[in-house]
């Protein structure tokens, strides 16, 4: 008799629970949408905060600052110190190898230009450097990815151009060079002997820092005009990576300092000093550091954004619910006759409650499967339009959507319901409300 | 009695004496406005609350002396950022570079002003204190290192200014900064602690400056200094003001599709609703029609019903959806929001439409209603 009924009723009433489908379908997609993006927003926004650059700089341990501090010229002994290029893919060894986005290895040199006296700074670095990694992937990796604000006026340069140069806006201004100009250049190797190379000028580049005083060629080219074959002074790396607490916070200043348990959570987490730690473990004598003002900042944005879309989520999710439950009112207010004539027909309020129940649930559990669906569609939509790439569906969505199909079925029916069970079947029956 | 009178009679009765059916549907538009209030405040205001937060990866503006000199004076570049508007610059600091000794080792030692440091480079950790007098300095990080100085050390450092002999002065060291930049290998100490050891007052070598603003508007407020000081040359900082116009740009499309969203869902659940509750009112229609209503007097009840439903929704809403706005902006970024006016009326525009919508189509099907069917009860 139950089945009879709420099967009856499901086929009979099929336009107002055709309704009740829609709307739960609508809010379930809604709640769909915004939980996956609220999910993933996180890793989308970091991913494009990489714009802003290298969030960990690789130096020589010992001569770090030493060239910066006091002005020391090379080959005066004490910055004389470099990191094998060849170490370089064990970057991507590490235990958080998957976060590390891009990395570049740079070399400087002082070169003078056409035969003119002044110095001028000649920059060596990766462009596009296709990598094999010991773990069998393969990366392309290089400045282009990471200096993604620079304006070049031409083409990027390739790796294996050896007779290419790129001129900083400032030097090229101040020296009036133009793309597809001829430059001689000399520079001095580490033994002392004058090197001189015969470059085209293929591109001039803005960067709006000091790179643009002076001339970008490809690493293997410095080397060679220095003589320092497979070495490197730095290297720069864009990590992804979690926002800074007091446990890294302590750590960056000292990891040794950490308790076991607390240097393991330390160690297992993408935070940007243990990062920092993981490539000075993968390189000799290397020594990383955080670029504060690239990784706090990054943290303060990802932890603001995830705020707002927690915030966001939860009140237009308080927000749909309520009205959802409010439509669910309207509709079982509307069936008073029916539940006047069934009570009049000696049915009890507890069975009463059950069948109505039950049919709303069947018809707001579909509209939510169909929701869940319309809401994946609609996360990806987002995903695609606002940051070019899907957002990846979480599992743990479709539980909540579950509760929420739930909840707003039996919280929008309840009130509804007392109210016409306290109702007496006479008048209702009779037309008086 | 008059045809308003009795208009207005049928309308506020109907309402009131279906009570249960018009909180349902009153409860509907106040959801509805406070969603569409509520987001439309925050997306609104998001660039604003967020470009603020985008300045703790510090300047984005920076002025050097005009034609390549080095020393730039403080008094133009007061001019200049006095061309900028007032609510937007975060903070302006002066730099001035110098050499000084420390066991005959050359330092680069900074003059700065601390207070503004603080505002236009937050990200710099200080084990320490900050320095308060003219004679307390701040060491970087790889400095304290190499010499082992720590906050609270004093340090003698050797100066040669332009003119007079050699002057040794012992500074006590506030505090070790540490940026993971350039700064970690800097003595810093207060400007007007270098004036009076060198002299030269009111110069400095660059003005990093923080403005809230996007890349165009930094570039136009650039052209405007260039123009009126001819001794400055304003420098974008291409890195920090290209990638936040890209990243904030990202995110407030975000916030446009979500909120998109939610207020197209809001609204036709709100819609929906109302249309089920004037649904039921077919048989009532029957009656009047029966009495001899004509359609025009049943359609203008509903469409008086439907404004006054979006008034009385309205008015609560906004109350609500101010809290909405100012519940997300003090959590999220601890900042009042931001009202944009315009929002009050378009907020009733909506409810109008919608409530207006939603009773019209039953409405429409009133009309066709046969008297004597509907009354006859199938």
């Amino acid at each position: 008799m139950f089945l009879r009924m709420v099967l009856g009723a499901l086929t009979r009433q099929k336009k107002k629970l055709l309704m009740m489908a829609c709307a739960m379908a609508l809010g379930i997609s809604l709640a769909t949408a915004m939980l996956n993006v609220m999910l993933d927003v996180g890793d989308k926004i970091n991913q494009e905060l990489k714009t802003y650059g290298a969030n960990i700089i690789v130096t020589p341990r010992g001569a770090s600052f030493l060239a910066d501090l006091y002005g020391v010229e090379d080959g005066a002994g004490v910055s004389d110190k470099y990191l094998s290029e060849a170490e370089l893919p064990n970057l991507k060894t590490i235990f958080w190898a998957f976060n590390i986005v891009d990395f570049t290895p740079y070399l400087d040199a002082s070169v003078s230009v056409n035969g003119h006296e002044e110095k001028v700074p000649l920059l060596g670095a990766w462009f596009a450097k296709h990598l094999d990694i010991p773990t069998g992937e393969a990366v392309d990796t290089g400045i282009i990815n990471m200096k993604s604000w620079w304006d070049i006026r031409g083409s990027w340069l390739k790796d294996d151009d050896e007779s290419g140069v790129m001129a900083g806006s400032i030097f090229a201004g101040k020296q009036g060079i133009k793309t597809g100009d001829k430059l001689t250049i000399f520079a001095r190797d580490n033994s002392g002997k004058v090197q001189t190379a015969f470059l085209t000028v293929r591109s001039v580049f803005h960067s709006g820092d000091k790179e643009d005083e002076g001339l970008l060629a490809p690493l293997a080219l410095v080397q060679g005009l220095t003589g320092l074959e497979g070495k490197v002074r730095r290297v720069e790396v864009s990590a992804l990576t979690t926002p800074e607490n007091d446990l890294s916070r302590r750590a960056s200043q000292n990891p040794r300092s950490l308790s076991r348990q607390d240097w393991e959570i330390w160690y297992c987490t993408a935070y940007v000093s243990a990062i920092a730690y993981q490539i000075e473990e993968a390189l000799t004598d290397a020594r990383a550091k955080a670029i504060l003002q690239v990784a706090e900042s990054e943290g303060k944005i990802l932890q603001k954004t995830r705020l707002l879309m927690l915030l966001l989520t939860f009140l237009s999710l308080a927000c749909s619910a309520l009205a959802i439950s409010n439509l669910v009112t309207a509709n079982v207010l509307e069936r008073s006759v029916e539940i006047g004539l069934l009570k009049a027909l000696g049915a009890t309020n507890a069975s009463i409650s059950f069948a109505l129940l039950t049919e709303m649930l069947i018809a707001t559990g579909i509209g939510g499967v169909v929701g869940y669906g319309t809401g994946l569609g609609l996360a990806s939509i987002i995903g695609h339009s606002v940051f070019g790439s899907a957002v990846s569906a979480k599992a743990l969505v479709i539980p909540i959507a579950a509760l929420l199909v739930l909840l707003v079925t039996i919280g929008g029916s309840l009130p509804a319901l007392r109210m016409l069970l306290r109702l007496r079947p006479a008048e209702v029956l009779h037309g008086r409300q | 009695m008059t045809r308003q009178a009795m208009f207005r009679r049928i309308v506020l009765s109907s309402l009131i004496r279906r009570r249960s059916r018009m909180l349902v549907a009153l409860l509907a538009v106040l959801i509805g406005t406070t969603v569409f209030l509520g987001m439309g405040a925050v997306y609104y205001d998001i660039p604003r609350q967020m470009g603020r937060e985008f300045r703790s990866y510090g300047a984005n503006l920076v002025l050097v002396a005009a034609g390549g000199g080095s020393v730039l004076k403080l008094e133009e570049a007061r001019r200049a950022i006095a061309l900028l508007p007032v609510d937007k610059v975060v903070g302006a600091t002066p730099f001035r570079y110098e050499t000084m000794y420390y066991n005959k080792q050359g330092l680069t030692v900074v003059g700065t002003d601390f207070s503004a440091v603080r505002k236009t480079s937050p990200y710099w950790r200080v084990q320490g204190e900050w320095p308060q007098k003219d004679d307390e300095i701040l060491i970087g990080a790889d400095i304290a290192e190499h010499t082992r100085l720590y906050a609270g050390s004093f340090i003698a450092l050797e100066v040669s200014p332009p003119k007079g002999r050699k002057i040794k002065k012992e500074m006590k060291i506030s505090g070790v900064v540490h940026s993971g930049g350039a700064e970690d290998g800097f003595v810093l100490m207060p400007l007007a602690g270098m004036e009076t050891l060198l002299g030269a007052g009111g110069t400095a070598a660059v003005v990093e400056i923080s403005i809230a603003a996007a890349s165009e508007e930094i570039a136009a407020f650039s052209a405007a200094i260039q123009a009126k000081t001819p001794g400055l040359t304003p420098r974008l900082v291409k890195r920090i003001a290209d990638s936040e116009t890209t990243v904030l740009s990202r995110l407030q499309a975000l916030i446009f599709m979500v909120t998109g969203i939610v207020l197209f869902l809001t609204l036709i659940c709100v819609g929906t609703t109302m249309l089920t509750v004037v649904m039921e009112r077919r048989g009532e229609i029957g009656l009047k029609k029966a009495l001899g209503a004509d359609n025009k007097a049943i359609i203008f009840e509903f469409i008086g019903e439907g404004v006054v439903l979006a008034l009385a929704g309205w008015l609560p809403g906004l109350v609500s959806g101010y809290f909405f706005a100012q519940m997300v902006s003090v959590s999220v970024f601890s900042r009042e929001v931001d009202l944009p006016f315009f929002l009050v009326p378009l907020t009733l525009c909506a409810s109008l439409a919608v409530t207006i919508t939603a009773s019209l189509l039953p409405a429409a099907a009133a009309v066709d209603v046969e008297p004597a069917l509907v009354l006859g009860g199938e």
